[in-house]
C-alpha cells in the first residue's frame, strides 16, 4: 500500500451520488481539500480539484488537476492580471489506460514541437521550435507511485488548433487505481441531494 | 519644500521615531493658520516613508457617511495604516517586456484597454491588463525590453533591469541602469515573496461572502467584530513564530476639528491599544467648540487628547518664502512672470493670503495671454486683483451693500422685533 493510498484513507471524507457520478470530498489536513468525481459505470476518474486555504485566510480558489476547469465566476473587475483568452492553456483527462494533456490555442504546425519527458524534475517538457511555447507538465499520477516519466511511454498528435499529449499509464499507476476505486465504492454516499429542492 | 524649517524639523523628528518603532500610540498634531504647509508637510512625510510604510490620509469630514458608523470609519483608517509584513508563497511571472499596448477609448470615458506582451528566452505569452494594473505599469514607465516581475495576487510590478539584448538601443543611459539577462523557462512561477498587507485587506479577505453571496457583496461596508478579534489573534501568533511581522504606518486626518466627541474618545481609546499606528492630525482652527458638545477648547480637540499629542505649530511664511512657492508654482503651471510682477504678487500674497496669491498666477496670466504677451506684467497682476476679490475684500464690499442682497429684509425684521 503506497502513501497516496493511506493518505486518502486517513482522510475525513464525504460522498454523495448524482446519477453515475459518484462525487467524493477528501479533508486531507487542515487547510487542504480535495474533491474526486467518478463515473460509476466506467471506474474512470473524470474530475479531481484541490483547494488549499490561503496564508492570509479567506476561500482560495480551486486548482483543477482533472477535468475542465471552472467556468470564470462573475467577477467585478477587481481582477489585476489576467493571460489572454487567446493564448495556450491546458487540460487534463485520464482514461483507463492513459493519461492525456490537451494544450489548446496552438496554432503552430506539428513538426514545430517537442516533447520530452524530463526524469530529473520528473515532468514533461513542451516546447516549439520558435521558442513561443513552453511549459513544463507535471505528472502526479506518477508522483503518486514514486516513478518518474518514460520518454517511450509518450506520444503526441496535433489537430484542430489543440495539441494532444498521451502518456501510457505504467501497471503501478493502474493498481493504485483500482484499489482507491474499490474504497470508492465502498462508500456510504450521503442521500440527500443539495441540488434537489423540495417543495412545501 | 519652501520655509517651516522648524516644522520639517519637527517632522524629521517624528519621521525617524517612526522609522524606529518608537512612538507607535502616539500622536502628532500640526496646528496654523490657513495657508501654512500642513498638508503639504503630511504628504512629504508619507513619501519620505517608503513603499513599505503604510500610509492612510484621510479628511475629517470623510467619517460621516450614511454607510458606515463613525467608529467603523476611522477603525478602517487605522486599521489600513497597519501593514502586516508576511513570507508567502505567490504566483509571480517573470519576463523580458515585448510590447506594452495601452488603449484609451475615443470618447475619453469608459474603461481602459490594455495588453503586456512578455517573453523569456522559451516562450511568449500576451496578458490582459486590469484598469489598476495598467495605471501601475503607467505609473512605473515600464517599456520594451524592460525585465520585471509582477506579483499576480497583489500587481506589484518589481523592475530587475533592462535586458542585455536592449543594451545598444540608447547611447546614454543612466548610470544606474542595470543590464541582466532574459529569463529562462516558463513565465509563471510560484515564489515565496514577502508582502507587505494592511490588517484592512486582510479583513476584507476574511469577511467576503462565500460562493453564490459573492455574487452580491458589493462593498464590505461594515466588518464584523469577531472577524477582527480573530484576526489579531492570528496576527499576534504569526508573530509570535517569527512569521510575520508587525509595521505600524501612519494614519493622517486633515481638518481634525471636523470629527466630533464621539470620535475623539474613540481615538483616544484607540491610541493606547498597542497595534495602533501614528496618528497625524492637522487643523486650522484656534480655540472653538468641540463638535458635538458646548464646550470649547484649543483646536477643538479635548484636552485629554491633546494632551496625548505632540504639537507641531506652523508659522506663516515670510516674504522671502511666499516669493519662492510662487515662482515655484509659476513653473508648475508654465507661466512666465516678470520680476516686477512677482513682487507685486509677493506683497498681495503678504496682505491677503498666499492661497488668493497662487489663484492670481492663472488668472493675471490668462489676461497677459489675451493681450497676446509672451510674460505676465505687472499690469495683468493688477488687472486680475481688480477683476477677482480676496476675502478681505469680499468681507468689506459685504458689508457695503449688504443691503442690496436677497434675504436681508427678514433680517432686519428680526432685528426690530429684538427691538421691540
Amino acid at each position: 500500500m503506497t502513501d497516496w493510498v493511506s493518505r486518502l484513507r486517513n482522510a475525513k471524507k464525504s460522498c454523495l451520488t448524482q446519477g453515475n457520478l459518484k462525487k467524493v470530498h477528501y479533508e486531507l489536513e487542515k487547510d487542504l481539500e480535495l474533491v474526486e468525481e467518478y463515473n460509476m459505470d466506467t471506474g474512470v476518474l473524470t474530475r479531481r480539484a484541490w483547494r488549499r486555504k490561503a496564508n492570509l485566510g479567506g476561500e482560495g480558489d480551486w486548482d483543477v488537476e482533472i477535468g475542465d476547469q471552472e467556468p470564470p465566476r462573475f467577477q467585478k473587475d477587481t481582477w489585476l492580471i489576467k493571460e489572454d483568452p487567446n493564448q495556450p492553456f491546458v487540460t487534463r483527462r485520464i482514461t483507463k489506460n492513459i493519461l492525456e494533456w490537451r494544450i489548446r490555442n496552438l496554432p503552430y504546425p506539428m513538426e514545430m514541437y517537442s516533447v520530452t519527458a524530463d526524469a530529473e524534475k520528473r515532468c514533461l517538457v513542451v516546447r516549439t521550435s520558435n521558442k513561443r511555447y513552453f511549459k513544463r507538465l507535471s505528472i502526479p499520477e506518477l508522483d503518486r507511485v514514486n516513478l518518474a516519466p518514460q520518454q517511450d511511454a509518450v506520444q503526441f498528435v496535433h489537430k484542430y488548433n489543440t495539441l494532444i499529449i498521451t502518456y501510457k499509464k505504467p501497471p503501478e499507476v493502474i493498481q493504485q487505481e483500482k484499489i482507491i476505486f474499490e474504497d470508492v465504492k465502498n462508500l456510504q454516499s450521503n442521500t440527500n441531494d443539495p441540488n434537489d429542492c423540495k417543495v412545501s | 519644500m519652501v520655509g517651516q524649517v522648524s516644522a520639517r524639523r519637527a517632522a524629521g523628528v517624528v519621521l525617524q521615531m517612526v522609522r524606529d518603532g518608537r512612538i507607535a500610540g502616539r500622536a502628532v498634531l500640526l496646528a496654523g493658520q490657513p495657508g501654512t504647509g500642513k498638508t503639504a508637510i503630511a504628504t512629504a512625510l508619507a513619501s519620505a516613508l517608503g513603499y513599505d510604510t503604510p500610509f492612510t490620509s484621510m479628511a475629517g469630514s470623510e467619517i460621516y457617511s450614511l454607510e458606515m458608523s463613525k467608529t467603523e470609519a476611522l477603525t478602517q483608517a487605522i486599521r489600513k495604516s497597519i501593514g502586516v509584513r508576511i513570507k508567502e508563497e505567490s504566483e509571480i511571472i517573470e519576463g523580458e517586456v515585448v510590447e506594452v499596448q495601452i488603449e484609451r477609448p475615443a470618447t475619453g470615458e469608459g474603461t481602459k484597454v490594455g495588453k503586456l506582451i512578455l517573453k523569456t528566452t522559451d516562450m511568449e505569452t500576451v496578458y490582459d491588463l486590469g484598469g489598476k494594473m495598467i495605471d501601475s505599469i503607467l505609473k512605473e514607465k515600464v517599456q520594451s525590453g524592460d525585465v520585471i516581475t509582477i506579483d499576480k495576487a497583489t500587481g506589484k510590478i518589481t523592475r530587475l533591469g533592462r535586458s542585455f539584448t536592449r543594451a545598444r538601443d540608447y547611447d546614454a543611459t543612466g548610470q544606474q541602469t542595470r543590464f541582466v539577462q532574459c529569463p529562462e523557462g516558463e513565465l509563471q512561477k510560484r515564489k515565496e515573496v514577502v508582502h507587505t498587507v494592511t490588517l484592512h485587506e486582510i479583513d476584507v479577505i476574511n469577511s467576503r461572502a462565500h460562493g453564490f453571496l459573492a455574487l452580491f457583496s458589493g462593498d464590505t461596508g461594515e466588518i464584523k467584530p469577531e472577524v477582527r478579534e480573530q484576526i489579531n489573534g492570528k496576527v499576534a501568533e504569526w508573530r509570535e513564530e517569527g512569521k510575520a511581522e508587525i509595521i505600524p504606518g501612519v494614519l493622517f486626518i486633515d481638518e481634525v476639528h471636523m470629527l466630533d466627541i464621539e470620535c475623539f474618545s474613540f481615538l483616544n481609546r484607540a491610541l493606547e491599544n498597542e497595534m495602533s499606528p501614528i496618528v497625524i492630525m492637522a487643523t486650522n482652527r484656534g480655540i472653538t467648540r468641540i463638535r458635538g458638545t458646548n464646550y470649547k477648547s484649543p483646536h477643538g480637540i479635548p484636552l485629554d487628547l491633546l494632551d496625548r499629542m505632540i504639537i507641531v505649530p506652523t508659522a506663516p511664511y515670510d516674504q522671502k518664502e511666499l516669493r519662492e512657492i510662487l515662482s515655484i508654482r509659476c513653473e508648475e503651471e508654465d507661466c512666465q512672470l516678470s520680476d516686477e510682477a512677482l513682487t507685486i504678487l509677493t506683497r498681495i500674497s503678504m496682505e491677503t493670503s498666499l492661497r488668493y496669491g497662487i489663484q492670481l498666477i492663472t488668472t493675471s496670466s490668462l489676461i497677459a495671454r489675451k493681450r497676446k504677451a509672451p510674460e505676465v506684467q505687472m499690469e495683468d497682476v493688477k488687472r486680475a486683483y481688480e477683476l477677482f476679490l480676496d476675502e478681505g475684500r469680499s468681507v468689506q464690499f459685504l458689508k457695503e451693500y449688504q443691503k442690496e442682497f436677497m434675504f436681508n429684509e427678514n433680517e432686519e425684521e428680526e432685528n426690530q422685533m429684538e427691538i421691540n
